[in-house]
């Protein structure tokens, strides 16, 4: 990186960096600054935010550590996109901005925002004191240090994928229901929640469970794919959550969690007609006396304006019902058999 | 505050494990960490590799004293015997309390955790997690310190002891989050905070952040420094990031080539090529680059390794995070054009001066990891003994912090003397008439020490290295903070992290200097070859009334005697 001179060199561009700032103690709402630095094929977002800090300004204030992509803390949005700033190319963040020559630099969503592209990591923390995102050994204290546990490389892989989370938190700031939700799990809790029940060694999967299937936990996640998409490591983290619902229906038998019902209610409904009976589904995945009480103002409204489903006799089947149901008994028997050889 | 019994400073491996066994050892103590980053965030998960332990999974013939016997030899005798045997003999039950803890280790066919050979070890002893060792390490102990319900101060950074006459009163430590200066009175202090690597800057492959903070703060209270010219240097660090290509890339084949073409490595190691021992290749491409067969760059000299050979399918399936790296910090993938490269500061073997105890000599203060030197590394550290040092020494530290603390009265600092500390903090940074700009001064520290104090060193270099780095502290005195801003000032914090490089760099400079022999990873063109007569001994480093003064300190020995080098 150097001083911007001759812009028509092999491998050289000018890049505007808009960056968002906020002081808390003296500005009432944030605003963005631009810097305009000359940028060499090969650099990362992170070296472009500390060529400014250390030539143009050295107020802005962003966290970073290792720059080598493991510690997990550069996690920011540049071009609205959650990731490492040390592992994001100028180049390849370029090719893709919609403002040429521009990028845009924000902090992650969904946490407090502290200064600049800091924000506040102790919620995700305290998320994970909560869900017991550790291992509660089943050895006790006093008897470890003396013998391994025996763990096959199929276990080990069970969560392999899971232990490469560095807790960047850019699922956390692309997650749909954190938005609407602060207290949502997170993805990044669920994850973590997961690697510890498929671990033979933990002595609590139960009461982990049990927490993960209540209220802001595992049943909220609407299956939006933002956090998998977004994260810096490629972790399945769908896979994860889809776990824990499956480990909570089957396995501990939890089905009394509205949940659990939902999810039943989905399985019933695609497997008798192909499609969902709507104008029943809240009844049979909450109950009639709390949908009474949350949705009948709502369901007198949608009927005012003609808009309610049809009342489940007068819901048809799917065209090729016969075919799909073939297909549908053949599917879950095939996720049957996978699991059972999974859970030896 | 109400007085703590053990404040820990650093929240890396050695830190946490600290904190746990002091817990375990009594539960009624008061226990706090200090980390100036979140404890998932330290230096401890770049590790890769992994840790020794003759467990014998996988050489069954391996045993306890075969890994005391490499680690002595690795060290180019200058390791003390007596903490060698403590670092090995612990290593099989520390590395089983993890796995019994939960840390994910690989495994071997009977399911036991799996192990592969490293450099300069006799038997496949070391442990390992994919290449992700030490990063699910520092998982597994922050986990587990959760659960504990270890209380932590994320994002302090730490400032000064507060010493009175020969025992430390407690810490003092700066709040990111809000500027405020704090005092945390306590009885013990262990300091954890990692290595001193990051003062050759962008030529180190650590964190940002590994700037010796730990070894500062005790070097400025008056405690003794040792053998701080041992830094281990990496042949192949990315040209502008200094990041690590590991050693699996010329494993796999990889050349090493100059802007001539050549396969130089056979000037220096016919037979081994680009597989030669770690110290001699890093010294052979600095002896290309300064010969100038490097290529030229802005971000300076280096060297070309070439994989375009090994085809786009070995590439893609043994090295897949290397090509990733390559692409993600050089611009460059592997399969189709060499990767540029030059050797990279990566470890630091010297710190401050522990007994086997990680007692430091100024009582209730005690010093663990690579923040330490017990020594168990000597002149130069093996592959797999790092991650193995801080686990280790971190545990015995919480051990003995736990059982020692007793002993001392329960620390308290004054607010006259806050005032005083917040007052050398800030002294002037602001002011108009400061004009120098850390950016650069951190620069040309790494700058003058990569090339006067690095893989090279010769009487004249050194005494260049010293001059620059004397008057980089007299620039320093009249260096600016910009951001005037108490919440999150991480101008200011650089700015301090500057201030501690700059303290050590004067004792690593000055025990190079001193030190006319050429042992482990410090190698003097001027005097060639290791003098056991002369030189057998550690370098202590004090600071008195602001200056380096030089002491020494013999080596223990035990059962092996002093023999030459070779493998």
């Amino acid at each position: 990186m150097t001083a911007p001179t001759d812009q028509h060199r092999e491998g050289k561009k000018d890049v505007t960096f808009r960056i968002f700032r906020f002081n808390p103690q003296v500005d009432s709402k944030p605003y963005f600054d631009d810097y305009t630095i000359q940028v060499e094929r090969g650099i990362t977002v992170l070296r472009s935010l500390n060529y400014i800090k250390e030539h143009i300004d050295a107020s802005i204030s962003f966290r970073a550590f290792c720059q080598a992509g493991i510690c997990g803390s550069c996690g920011m949005r540049v071009n609205g996109l959650s990731q490492l700033a040390c592992t994001t190319q100028v180049w390849d963040v370029l090719a893709k901005s919609r403002e040429p020559g521009i990028i845009k630099v924000e902090p992650l969503r969904n946490l407090p925002l502290i200064k600049d592209l800091i924000v506040d990591m102790d919620p995700l923390v305290d998320k994970m004191k909560h869900y017991s995102n550790w291992i509660d050994s089943t050895m006790p204290e006093s008897s470890m240090g003396k013998k391994e546990f025996l763990i096959s490389e199929e276990e080990f892989l069970r969560y392999d994928k899971a232990t490469d989370c560095i807790l960047c938190a850019s699922c956390v700031s692309e997650c749909s229901i954190l938005r609407a939700n602060k207290e949502y799990v997170s993805p990044a809790v669920l994850l973590k929640s997961y690697r510890m029940n498929v671990d033979s060694r933990d002595a609590i999967h139960g009461e982990r469970l049990a927490e993960l299937v209540k209220d802001h936990g595992v049943w909220d996640c609407t299956h939006c794919y933002r956090c998998q998409e977004s994260c810096v490591k490629s972790i399945p983290i769908m896979d994860a959550i889809h776990g824990i619902r499956e480990d909570a229906i089957e396995l501990r038998g939890m089905k009394d969690t509205s949940g659990s019902k939902h999810a039943e209610a989905f399985m019933s409904d695609i497997e008798k007609k192909g499609k969902l009976v709507e104008a029943t589904l809240p009844i049979r995945t909450n109950g009639i006396v709390w949908t009474l009480q949350n949705l009948l103002p709502m369901a007198v409204k949608m009927i005012m304006k003609r808009r309610t489903p049809p009342p489940p006799p007068l819901v048809k089947s799917a065209k090729g019902i016969k075919i799909f149901r073939e297909m549908f008994r053949e599917m879950t028997e095939h996720v049957r058999q996978d699991h059972k050889s999974h859970k030896k | 505050m109400k007085p703590f019994d053990i404040v820990i400073v650093g929240g890396g491996g050695a830190g946490l494990y600290a904190a746990m066994e002091a817990m375990k050892t009594n539960p009624s103590l008061n226990i706090a960490v200090l980390s100036k980053v979140y404890p998932n965030r330290s230096h401890t998960s770049a590790a890769q590799g992994g840790a020794n332990a003759a467990l014998g999974n996988k050489a069954k013939d391996d045993t306890v004293e075969m890994h005391i016997f490499d680690t002595i030899k690795g060290s180019d005798y200058l390791a003390d015997q007596d903490a060698v045997d403590v670092l090995c003999s612990e290593a099989p039950k520390i590395i089983r309390e993890l796995e019994n803890m939960g840390t994910p280790w690989s495994r071997m066919e009977d399911n036991t955790i799996a192990q592969r050979p490293f450099g300069g070890a006799g038997r496949p002893r070391c442990c390992y997690c994919s290449d992700k060792t030490g990063h699910t390490i520092l998982q597994t102990l922050y986990e587990q310190c959760l659960k504990k319900g270890v209380i932590f101060f994320n994002e302090y950074f730490a400032l000064n002891l507060s010493v009175k006459g020969s025992r430390s009163r407690g810490l003092i430590a700066m709040n990111m989050k809000t500027g405020n200066v704090e005092a945390f009175p306590a009885r013990t202090v262990i300091l954890a905070t990692g290595g001193y690597a990051k003062m050759y800057w962008n030529r180190s492959s650590n964190a940002a952040g590994n700037t010796g903070d730990g070894q500062a703060i005790a070097y400025r209270a008056g405690i003794p420094m040792k053998d701080m010219e041992f830094v281990q240097f990496h042949p192949t660090g990315l040209r502008k990031s200094g990041l690590l290509v590991t050693e699996g890339a010329r494993g796999e084949g990889g050349y090493l080539i100059n802007r001539n073409g050549e396969r130089f490595m056979a000037r220096y190691a016919k037979e081994k090529m680009e597989l030669g021992p770690r110290d001699l290749v890093s010294r052979s491409l600095e002896t290309e680059i300064l010969e100038g067969r490097g290529f030229d760059s802005p971000a300076g000299k280096y060297l070309h390794l070439d994989l375009t050979h090994l085809g786009a399918d070995l590439i893609k399936s043994r090295l897949p995070q290397i090509r990733e790296m390559c692409m993600q910090f050089e611009g460059v993938d592997p399969i189709d054009e060499p990767i540029p490269v030059r050797p990279t500061a990566h470890y630091s073997m010297g710190g401050i001066d522990t007994d086997n105890f990680t007692r430091t000599i100024m009582e209730g203060v005690y010093a663990a990891g690579e923040c330490a030197c017990v020594s168990v590394h000597g002149a130069n550290r093996l592959g797999g003994n790092s991650l193995l040092d801080i686990l280790v020494f971190g545990r015995i530290a919480g051990h003995t912090a736990a059982e020692e603390a007793g002993k001392f009265e329960p620390g308290n600092i004054s607010e006259a003397e806050l005032k005083e500390h917040v007052e050398e903090m800030r002294g002037g940074m602001h002011a108009s008439g400061h004009h120098e700009r850390y950016g650069e001064l951190r620069e040309e520290l790494g700058q003058t020490l990569a090339l006067n104090v690095g893989i090279f060193r010769e009487a004249s270099l050194l005494k260049r290295g010293i001059q620059d780095i004397a008057e980089l502290k007299e620039r320093f005195k009249k260096v600016r903070v910009t951001d005037t801003s108490d919440v999150f000032n991480t101008n200011l914090m650089q700015v301090l992290e500057l201030k501690n490089m700059l303290d050590l760099a004067e004792t690593v400079a000055a025990g190079a200097s001193a030190r006319e022999e050429s042992r482990g990873s410090h190698t003097r063109i001027d005097f060639p070859v290791r003098d056991d007569a002369k030189w057998h001994k550690h370098t202590l480093a004090t600071r008195v009334k602001g200056n380096v003064v030089l002491g020494e300190k013999p080596v223990t020995m035990g059962r092996y005697e002093l023999q030459e080098r070779t493998y």
